[in-house]
């Protein structure tokens, strides 16, 4: 069972987005029969549904596979598979610490991507050997030649070491094992040193609490063991230690360079943080790993239920739902228009969507949720600074010294013949531009400094549409900076609807206003009666729209045998407005809340 | 369970299935008649057996195009439908096509028993009719009013349809001041609904028929009605006018949420059961599989719904509200009721309730209400 250290390997696949990342674990799986063919689902290491169903994977997953190499020896081979978006990219940070090395794929069709660049530089970061993958042969607008020479010009890896392979197919699977056992160092920590095991992941399970993914990279973790949290400095008994085959097996030990998890007795994830270092207690190490961020969320938004006799659920459901997600914060919130709901922070707008489905399809949960905004910081003429994540509650402008707002650098990789588009798109959402770079392959990486704000509202979209597609983009978060901000209101049939309200930037407040009410016009449904909806800037009305008032609604015919149908119609009418959120008299559907988000 | 005195039968035959129908109908299958007839007779049979059935005070033969029976076939089904036991001076109503009223039929059918006669005129203008794909001439559906009430009929209907594209409100009224100039006794106006599966629907989906805008069908509705009231009409129902004492019984009763036997292809029965539920159920809908399974087993019913009281309290609502009389239906629902009168869309009066013009024009926003 247990393997010499000397034949230990642990690494993970990094990709761009929808490169195939994911079915080339599935590939890896298969071939070193870690997974029967017969239970082979797609997907393998995707486990929840919402992963499954929409392609993307959201948790970290660990599993251990025996390969036996060309050189007749039999080695293990841990993969760690990390999520692909940028809302995760500290998850994936700490998943690339617990490895070695890491296999780089590329589509042969997309080439070289914001992300792929994004995870490289993580890579190397790490000191990670990176075998490079140019995956999708096999699709007949691939240019697998041209990508190959992209890798060595624009990342420094030899051409020599790329494999060429197509997921789908099985194409280069065993190429991809046997470079990872060449070229991927062995573990060089000792097993019999103090414990220093790092937290890539933590999971709840209903029945065992927390599972703790790690890698132990010193010393030796058994059950029975007292251990302890380096940063949060909580101590737990381990109750069991093993590894993923793809499911939970437990095992006597892990030893230094080892991948598996620990369950002891944690109740919740926040107890397990990703990134923190386990330790003995009886014989701590001196020094816990390094890179350990506190992660904080970085959008925020209200999560209302739309039957308000849902509260209780709702806040049952978060409970829940953070026991799993140290990232998911919340806070109960009150909203004149909305009632009684909950002010959630998010790692980003795909956690934030991802948290939303979650709750409502795992917990039947009607939720509407107001539109994402950043924290930002207002300095008051008192001195103080306030957090305000929640635009409704921005201070009187007469107690506002300055307000700063939370920045990124952005990274843009696209083809040359769009670099306009992206410039001009950029410069409209307040970009500073800072860098451009023309790369071999008609690729060119544009870098801006831009408010996290314009990000999140509808920029990912925006930069899709100008660039046919092409575009792709990361970013990171880079600190917060002055802006010349102001709060746009807005009034529905006079009312003013707390959580339509938005912090925008001054010169185009008035414009946004005017596109809002245009915006709101088109999605609030005809009323029995008319309504007004109006925007303004301190009390200053500067956009009106009418929604008129519902003309007609009358069936012609109710004779017998129509009754059974009309019926079910008036009752499929009265479901679909129970997405409705009655705010005073008006029925406004999601979708309006959400309005602010694109308004170009 | 409730008694129940009303009867149904559908017959699904025509000559042709005009574009904006979406009712239970079929062209080319005339050939089916005799055996629908017997399987028809058979069903009523072995349901006046199971059921609390009769004595009938309304029998409605609609379709379809009914009056595709001769005389005799018609009669074939009334002495079946005696056998259950007919009320004296119920009342027995066919719906007839203009092309298909002639003296020889008036006489078959008002032997047979039918005393009502309601005319699917629907237009006289004869672009609206070649648009509406009806067979019949303008002057072929006046005479045939004129031949009912010669032949003996003294109770006819005419159905109009209004909001027809390409017929503006003056040849609108023209139509309906044609018809009453017939001295029909009850008159029911629809306004052309385009039905998502019929060939209209199509239609207008792909934008090659542009229906007219509410606010020009609400004008043709409502100056009709005014023409109506003029003329002595009783504005009963959302679609139906009647002279004193000539409302459709058959449907006030339907209206008025009392139980009613549905015989025939995609017939629906709806009865009242002692706790307050409701049970409705209907008929398979194709006439070679009603004929089959009507004849084999006297029964065809491919599927039911039983209502809690609470919903069939509801429906009973969502339909009463309709009959612009007043209704007490939606007494079980005070807050409801007060809801929409404040909106402006009802009114109380005397423990019953009626809708508003503007009422009239949101009627499913209202009936909606109701519903749980």
């Amino acid at each position: 069972m247990s393997t010499p250290t000397h034949l230990t390997r642990a690494i993970s696949v990094i990709a761009h987005v929808d490169h195939g990342k994911t079915t080339l674990s599935d590939r890896l799986l298969e071939y070193t029969g870690t997974v029967a063919p017969r239970d082979m689902v797609e997907q393998v290491l995707d486990q929840l549904d919402l992963e499954r169903e929409r392609g993307i994977t959201i948790k970290a997953q660990a599993v251990r596979m025996l390969y036996k190499a060309d050189d007749g020896n039999t080695y293990q081979i841990n993969l760690i598979d990390t999520p692909g978006h940028v809302d995760f990219s500290y998850e994936v940070s700490r998943a690339l610490a617990a490895c070695d090395g890491a296999i780089l794929v590329v589509d042969a069709s997309q080439g070289i991507e914001a992300q792929t660049l994004a995870n490289v530089h993580q890579a190397l970061d790490h000191k990670l050997t990176i075998i490079p993958v140019v995956n999708k042969i096999d699709l007949p607008q691939g240019n697998p030649e041209l990508v190959r020479e992209e890798i060595e010009k624009v990342i420094g890896l030899p051409a020599e070491s790329v494999i060429f392979a197509s997921a789908r197919q099985g194409i280069g699977t065993k190429e991809i094992l046997e470079a990872v056992v060449h070229r991927v160092p062995p573990p060089t920590g000792d097993s019999g040193a103090p414990l220093r095991a790092l937290i890539f992941d933590a999971k709840f399970d209903a029945y065992r609490g927390v599972v703790t993914y790690i890698r132990v990279l010193e010393g030796t973790l058994r059950p029975g063991m007292r251990i302890q949290m380096m940063q949060t400095g909580k101590s737990f008994e381990v109750d069991e230690v093993g590894i993923f085959r793809p499911d939970r097996t437990p095992v006597e030990d892990l030893t230094a360079g080892e991948v598996g998890y620990l369950i002891a007795n944690i109740r919740n994830v926040r107890d397990s943080r990703v990134g923190d270092t386990v330790t003995d207690e009886a014989r701590p190490a001196a020094e816990p790993l390094p890179g350990y961020r506190h992660v904080t969320p970085m959008v925020f938004a209200g999560l209302f239920p739309t039957d308000t006799e849902q509260y209780e659920q709702l806040k049952e459901a978060l409970e829940k739902l953070q026991l799993n997600d140290a990232a998911l914060v919340y806070e109960p919130e009150s909203s004149a228009a909305l009632g009684f709901g909950f002010r959630c922070g998010f790692l980003g707008l795909l956690h934030m969507e991802i948290v939303q489905e979650r709750l409502e399809r795992e917990f039947n949960l009607t939720l509407l949720g107001t539109a994402p905004t950043v924290e930002y910081r207002v300095r008051l003429r008192s001195g103080e600074e306030v957090p305000v994540d929640n635009p409704d509650h921005l201070p009187d402008a007469g107690q506002i010294e300055a307000i700063s707002e939370p920045m990124v650098l952005a990274t843009i990789v696209v083809p040359s013949t769009y670099v306009g588009n992206m410039m001009e798109l950029s410069q409209e959402r307040r970009g500073q531009f800072l860098n451009m770079q023309y790369e071999p392959g008609d690729r060119v990486v544009i870098t801006y400094r831009m408010p996290l704000a314009e990000i999140i509202h509808d920029y990912y979209d925006q930069l899709k549409s100008r660039s046919k597609g092409y575009a792709s983009l990361n970013y990171e978060v880079v600190g917060f900076e002055e802006a010349d901000l102001v709060k746009l209101d807005v009034l529905v049939a006079g009312s003013p609807v707390d959580a339509l309200s938005m912090i925008v930037d001054r010169s185009k407040a008035q414009q946004q206003g005017r596109r809002l009410a245009e915006k709101l016009k088109t999605l609030i449904p005809r009323q029995l009666f008319e309504v007004p909806i109006q925007a303004a800037i301190g009390g200053k009305i500067v956009a009106r729209e009418t929604v008129p008032a519902m003309r007609k609604d009358v069936t012609a015919k109710c004779y017998g045998g129509d009754v059974t149908r009309k019926r079910k119609l008036l009752e499929k009418q009265k479901e679909g407005k129970k997405r409705l959120k009655r705010v005073g008299n008006v029925e406004i559907p999601q979708e309006a809340f959400m309005a602010v988000l694109s308004l170009d | 369970m409730e008694r129940i005195h009303s009867l149904y039968l559908h017959v699904p035959f025509c000559t042709w299935v005009c574009k904006y129908c979406d009712f239970n109908a079929y062209a080319v299958l005339e050939g089916l008649i005799p055996p629908y007839v017997d399987a028809l007779s058979r069903e009523i049979d072995v349901a006046g057996a199971e059921l609390p059935i009769g004595p009938l005070d309304t029998v409605f033969i609609g379709g379809g195009t009914p009056s595709l029976l001769t005389g005799p076939q018609v009669e074939q089904v009334m002495d079946q439908v005696r056998t259950i036991g007919l009320a004296p001076g119920a009342e027995v109503t066919l719906e007839a096509n203009p092309s298909n009223i002639t003296g020889a039929n008036v006489e078959g059918w008002l032997a047979a028993g039918v005393n009502r006669l309601s005319v699917g005129v629907q237009s006289l203008q004869p672009d609206a009719l070649r648009f509406l794909e009806r067979l019949h001439s303008e002057s072929d559906a006046l005479a045939a009013i004129r031949m009912a009430r010669a032949g003996g009929f003294t109770n006819v209907s005419a159905d109009l349809l209004f909001g027809v594209p390409g017929v503006d409100l003056a040849a609108w009224l023209e139509t309906l001041e044609s018809v009453l100039a017939e001295g029909v006794q009850h008159l029911s106006a629809y306004e052309l609904t385009v039905e998502s599966g019929t060939r209209l629907g199509q239609e207008v989906r792909t934008g090659l028929v542009h229906m007219p805008e509410a606010d020009d069908q609400l004008e043709q509705y409502w100056s009709a009605a005014v023409r109506l009231d003029a003329a002595g009409y009783d504005h009963y129902e959302i679609s139906n006018w009647a002279r004193p004492g000539f409302g459709c019984r058959h449907n006030l009763a339907a209206w008025n949420y009392h139980p009613y036997l549905g015989c025939g292809a995609g017939a629906h029965s709806m009865f009242r059961l002692d706790d307050g539920s409701t049970e409705r159920r209907w008929n398979v809908k194709g006439p070679h599989v009603y004929i089959k399974r009507a004849s084999d087993r006297g029964r065809a019913h491919d599927g039911s719904e039983t209502l809690s009281p609470e919903r069939a309290r509801g429906e009973a609502a969502m339909i009463g509200v309709r009959l612009l009389n007043g209704t007490p239906a939606a007494g079980d629902f005070p807050t409801e009721r007060k809801q929409l009168v404040t909106a402006g869309l009802l009114i109380e009066a005397d423990g019953q309730v009626r809708l508003t013009r503007r009422g009239v024009e949101l009627a499913n926003q209202v009936g909606a209400t109701f519903l749980v």
